[in-house]
């Protein structure tokens, strides 16, 4: 398998997933990267992402009900780290930058992990029908107030975020299409909504637990009269207004642009697109076309996407997000592989890293790329990919020992040091970043498997190695 | 109708009255309840809610003992609960491996058991419960097994291994012992329930998997009656079913809660929440856009048990479900002989 192989093979899992370990990596090379991707765009034909969601119900009395936010954030980042349907759960986190959708006003995280799952079903299908059931999700009918959207008291919040934020951006419509859109989504609520209000103000759990929220359409509280929207006049309801949004050509570039600063490089953040122009003006009009060719179709554009050339020569153009970081590490030293106490750690970890999965800071969502890159940030990155290292045991980590040792009985420390990097992702190391692991590798010279005193110290410098490597301004780049 | 829901005792407390995720209970001397609460999550400040609580069938509230930790004395994941004919509490525990005793007043006395695969060890020790001669049978979950220890802790013998044959099991969880010594396990990422004789000898097999009468979904916890009947926790259904003694199925149990004495008081000191939920549609049809399962009818509809891990009989035919997602216990009142 040549090396290049691997290495895109690495990018395009660490972009359609969270990174993949060498042995799977060699499995996905073997069927070639169209065949790769294809399997990746349709997870509905891969095995259920988990093995027995009944295990983790089980141990994690917690992630049954799910009260709290702690227990959805560590349910959800368990299930990235295992999952078998990498791109489902990418996509779904990808949804939750875009809709973002916050725990602080809602107290009632579980409602966000079932957006979460909707994300799942509806995210790499119809980017129109994913609206309208975005429209419908109760935990976003609380979050921009569309439960108080009535037809004698039209609340504009929705109306507005859906059209700035969610499809077209700022400068592609009116004051006035806000109005009009806002009361073609009049009616549409949760049900028992005076309950779940009052429950939320309080953050009451009591008697028993949460309830669930459903959604709940009030024809009496709709607004059925003529409206003029976008250049459009009819008595449109929400749906209606979701096909006059998706017709409107400053959607498809709207979306191909979140497409490409999610999946390909990092943009400038999205309230700032109607001043910054695209970093790469070819990609955004490929994949604007391919939106509207293919209906707002999700997975054509990625196949288009996946395939391009400017995809596959971005590699470490991105910054993780801590999400990505957590979980792509996770899933390199194959940690929290079974469901354990220690799990609940997970939500902690990529919030002390400065994402609050589940809790966006604003309707905004999070601000990326180097924005991500803090000092304390930095210093959680690392101690936490650093601590999954270090631990000889872990089958990911043992993996890539065996295969150093399975190479040759002793490797000079640049080899050693060309194995590392290639065993955690095919990493391309800067000139500085070389030149530092090489003068390490080289303090103690070539590695050696022979003797039992070798093989220790062996197991020793590749823990270091991978420490280092972890450690480096490039492990933090996807 | 043999089974007429009785009244509903708790509700979710962080501590002090009430529960939090119980997961098991015995009726101690004087017709005492000890509510075993797993509570999660696992992070530092929720510790204080993994306990076990005291009360009456009545809703009083006699106190609390045991807190989170990984200490002695200390409990993580709780799982089962048995007591012995002199009244000491054993406790097992999931996450540390390990059975821990206290005394009827909450004191703590030892604890016994570490983490392996070797006689006598543990990997996640579940359901327990004690044998006629006062020994106590431990579903050794991830082993696979059951094993028998004297009261103090010596390993006497045990059977099973992973497998889905019989006498074989899938992370067994409730074990229970019947009035001639017959001993029960809910075997459950098996979907059954196994009957084998005192000695381990495999007798019979009850239920498969589903939703139907008399199928199971990952049954969690096994009581007997005096009659030999069979309760059975069927916890990836979300309901409690009821087998004869022969395995025929008899009764299914989906839930029925109202109230709990502590949940009217707590609405008396907060009436603007009351009222709300008196207006609320509290049994809502669900949308049948979205494609539900019994799991979110429970989260949807509170009466319903979510999540019932235990079942247990008092000598008045009283049944107490532990509903473990909603934080109370169920009593049913057993009013006739089956037939």
């Amino acid at each position: 398998m040549a090396d290049r192989d691997l290495a895109l093979m690495a990018h395009l899992l660490r972009r359609a997933g969270f990174g993949a370990g060498r042995w799977e990596l060699e499995r996905y090379a073997a069927q070639g990267y169209e065949a790769t991707v294809e399997e990746l765009l349709h997870p509905e034909e891969a095995p259920p992402a988990l093995e027995d969601e009944d295990l983790i119900r089980r141990y994690h009395i917690d992630q049954n009900s799910l009260i709290y936010v702690e227990s959805c954030q560590a349910y959800w980042l368990y299930r990235m780290i295992n999952t078998r349907r990498p791109l489902e759960e990418k996509i779904a986190l990808f949804w939750h930058h875009i809709f973002a959708t916050g725990y602080t006003k809602l107290n009632q995280p579980k409602a966000i992990l079932k957006q979460v799952e909707m994300f799942r079903r509806h995210g790499l299908g119809s980017f129109r029908n994913l609206l309208v059931e975005l429209s419908r999700d109760p935990a976003m009918l609380f979050w921009l107030d569309n439960k108080d959207n009535r037809k004698d008291a039209v609340n504009e919040n929705y109306g507005r975020e859906i059209l700035e934020l969610f499809s077209m951006g700022v400068g592609n419509y009116t004051e006035d299409d806000v109005r009009q859109c806002s009361r073609a989504f009049t009616g549409w609520t949760i049900r028992n909504a005076s309950l779940h209000a009052s429950r939320v103000s309080r953050d009451s759990v009591w008697p028993y637990g949460r309830l669930d929220w459903q959604f709940e359409y009030l024809s009496e509280d709709h607004d059925n009269g003529e409206k003029a929207f976008l250049g459009e006049r009819g008595d449109f309801d929400g749906e209606e207004v979701i096909d006059i949004i998706c017709r409107n050509p400053a959607t498809a570039r709207f979306v191909a642009r979140h497409i490409y600063n999610f999946f390909v490089a990092d943009e400038a953040p999205a309230p700032a697109w109607q001043t910054v122009p695209p970093k790469d003006p070819y990609a955004i009009d490929l994949l604007a076309a391919a939106l509207v060719t293919h209906e707002y179709d999700i997975r054509s554009v990625l196949r288009t996407l996946f395939n391009s050339d400017f995809f596959k020569q971005s590699a470490f153009r991105r910054v993780k997000s801590p999400v990505e970081m957590v979980v792509g590490s996770a899933r390199l030293s194959r940690s929290y592989e079974f469901p354990a106490v220690e799990d609940i750690r997970l939500g902690l970890q990529a919030n002390f890293m400065g994402q609050n999965i589940l809790d966006p800071p604003s309707v905004e969502g999070w601000h990326t790329g180097t924005e991500w890159i803090n000092t304390a940030g930095l210093v959680n990155r690392i101690n936490f990919a650093v601590d999954l290292f270090s631990d000889a045991n872990k089958p990911g980590v043992r993996y890539i020992i065996d295969s150093l040792r399975g190479r040759r009985k002793s490797l000079s420390p640049p080899q050693f040091v060309d194995e590392c990097l290639d065993m955690m992702g095919g990493i391309a190391a800067s000139e500085r970043t070389r030149r530092e692991l090489d003068e390490h590798a080289s303090l103690q010279g070539d590695l050696r498997f022979g003797t039992d005193a070798d093989e220790t110290e062996a197991v020793r410098r590749i823990v270091e190695m991978m420490q280092l490597v972890a450690s480096s301004r490039e492990y933090q780049l996807a | 109708m043999n089974y007429r829901y009785s009244h509903t005792i708790g509700f979710l407390s962080v501590s002090g009255r009430g529960f939090n995720n119980p997961v098991d209970l015995v009726v101690g001397e004087g017709g005492l309840l000890y509510v075993l609460n797993r509570a999660g999550s696992d992070v530092t400040e929720r510790m204080v809610s993994k306990r076990i609580s005291i009360c009456t069938v009545e809703e009083g509230y006699i106190g609390e003992f045991g807190k989170g930790g990984v200490g002695r004395g200390e409990m993580m994941w709780p799982c089962a609960m048995a007591m012995s004919d002199d009244g000491y509490l054993f406790v097992s525990d999931e996450a540390l491996h390990r059975i821990s005793i206290f005394d009827r007043d909450g004191g703590f006395v030892e604890s016994w058991g570490v983490r392996g695969t070797g006689e006598g060890e543990f990997n996640r020790p579940a359901g327990i419960a004690f044998d006629g001669d006062d020994n106590l049978l431990v579903a050794d979950g991830l082993n696979n097994r059951v094993q028998r220890f004297t009261y103090e802790g010596r390993y006497l013998g045990g059977w099973g291994s992973a497998g889905s044959g019989c006498g074989e099991f899938n992370v067994p969880w409730g074990v229970s012992v019947g009035a001639d010594g017959d001993v029960f396990v809910a075997d459950w990422r098996n979907d059954r329930v196994q009957k084998f004789d005192a000695d381990g000898k495999h007798l019979a097999v009850f239920g498969t998997p589903g939703a139907g009468e008399g199928q199971l979904h990952r049954p969690s916890g096994v009581s007997l009656d005096d009659d030999g009947n069979l309760y059975i926790a069927d916890w990836g259904n979300h309901r409690v079913q009821v087998l004869d003694a022969e395995g025929r199925f008899f009764a299914a149990l989906r839930g029925d809660a109202g109230m709990s004495t502590w949940s009217e008081e707590y609405f008396r000191a907060n009436p603007d929440e009351l009222e709300e939920r008196q207006k609320a549609d509290l049994e809502p049809i669900l949308d049948p856009l979205t494609i539900y399962d019994a799991r979110d009818e429970s989260a949807s509809i509170e009466k319903y048990f979510w999540g019932p891990t235990s079942v247990r009989i008092d000598d008045d035919y009283r049944i107490y479900v532990v509903d473990s997602c909603r934080h109370r216990i169920q009593v049913y009142q057993r009013e006739t002989a089956l037939s």
